[in-house]
């Protein structure tokens, strides 16, 4: 029987070049193609993949989020996410979200189809400095990772970071009524809501928060020829 | 006669869909590929491609300073951006050191291949995500 794969990333370009990788494997085959975290969530429901690969800076949901919510619909979802950078923040919130590979973008072809192997078999697969990460916070108890970092999203409800993302992406509140199947003045509601608990005064506010705590990701123009930005 | 094309972007990922579009087209050839501005401006001498498809952001040397050199290495050599900076200021920018064309990456799947036949034909071809914009 076929490995049944869905791959969920904004680019077109990507999934191309993620297909392409996949699909040289004989006994996969990349079941469905989504370019945001809603529409995956929907073609999961529908397809019932075996792995799952979603990329963190999507539009509309972002890939923590979209694991999260496709581990609350099943926990057996077998996720990996696709990610521009390792920072310690961004790995402890995949682990958090119970993903059980992390893959960098750039090292996508070199480290992917090790990735669904190891998750077909039943393993986690993350990178050199995922795991290095792991064992430091298993030697010290627990608490290594996360330390030194911002509390992440405890106070907001799943549906609290979605509005949060679909706001920070500069979306009206109509808008964001209409994305997600609710009324306006529920969306207000949950706009009030989201900037008393996160004690935020302005939407710039709101934008600032959501790029610290990778609800979104944005792109900075190259500064000099030396410099090195991670983008796709 | 065939259009030989140089792929340069830092992702392996990126570079095998920009292939996979491609290799649509039989009389393309992809000659060779980079993974940035340095070693683009190497695979330029030693392949001589008609169209490099260029990134913006790469390290070492980013696509803007390499589309500069490539064109002073090769005036002939025709160069496509292929970037996610969807902005008019960065596009001007690209055109002013001698690209022929700039595309956005979330549009690919619709401009890439009109993109590189126009800019195979000496033709610029523009296209920002909201605001298509071919020129002949």
């Amino acid at each position: 029987m076929k490995l049944r794969i869905l791959l969920a990333d904004d680019h077109e370009i990507v999934r191309r070049g993620l297909c392409a990788l996949l699909q040289k494997r004989e006994g996969w085959e990349v079941c469905g193609e989504a370019s945001d975290g809603r529409e995956a969530i929907e073609m999961a429901k529908q397809l019932n993949p075996d792995v799952v690969i979603v990329d963190i800076g999507m539009p509309h949901l972002n890939g923590l989020d979209t694991t999260r919510q496709l581990l609350q619909h099943d926990p057996h979802f077998k996720i990996i996410v696709l990610t521009i950078t390792d920072s310690d923040q961004v790995i402890r919130e995949a682990l958090d979200a119970g993903a059980r590979g992390f893959v960098l973008k750039s090292d996508a072809a070199r480290d992917l189809v090790s990735a669904v192997e190891a998750l077909q078999s039943k393993r986690m697969f993350f990178t050199p400095r995922v795991n290095d990460l792991v064992l430091r916070g298993f030697l010290d108890k627990g608490h290594a990772i996360s330390r030194h970092e911002p509390p992440s999203l405890p106070i907001l409800t799943a549906r609290e970071r979605e509005v949060t993302q679909l706001l920070a992406e500069g979306k009206s509140s109509k808008e964001v009524a209409s994305l997600l199947n609710l009324s306006t003045k529920t969306v207000e509601t949950h706009r009030s809501n989201i900037m008393r608990k996160l004690s935020l005064h302005s939407i710039r506010d709101l934008v600032v928060y959501a790029i610290k705590n990778n609800i979104i990701q944005i792109q900075m123009p190259p500064q000099s020829t030396t410099a090195e930005t991670p983008v796709a | 006669m065939a259009v030989r094309i140089l792929l340069v972007d830092d992702h392996p990922v990126v570079r095998q869909g920009l292939r996979t579009l491609l290799e649509g087209r039989s009389e393309w050839e992809v000659v060779g590929e980079a993974s940035d501005g340095v070693e683009a401006l190497e695979k330029v001498s030693a392949a001589q491609p008609d169209v490099v498809v260029l990134d913006v952001t790469m390290p070492r040397m980013n696509g803007i300073e390499a589309c500069r050199l490539i064109k002073q290495k090769d005036p002939n050599a025709e160069v496509l951006f292929v970037t996610q900076h969807d902005s008019p200021q960065m596009m001007r920018e690209a055109l002013a050191v001698g690209a022929r064309g700039y595309v956005v990456k979330s549009n690919l799947a619709r401009d890439l291949l009109e993109a590189v036949e126009a800019v195979s034909q000496h033709r610029v071809f523009t296209a920002l995500a909201r605001n298509p914009q071919p020129a002949g």
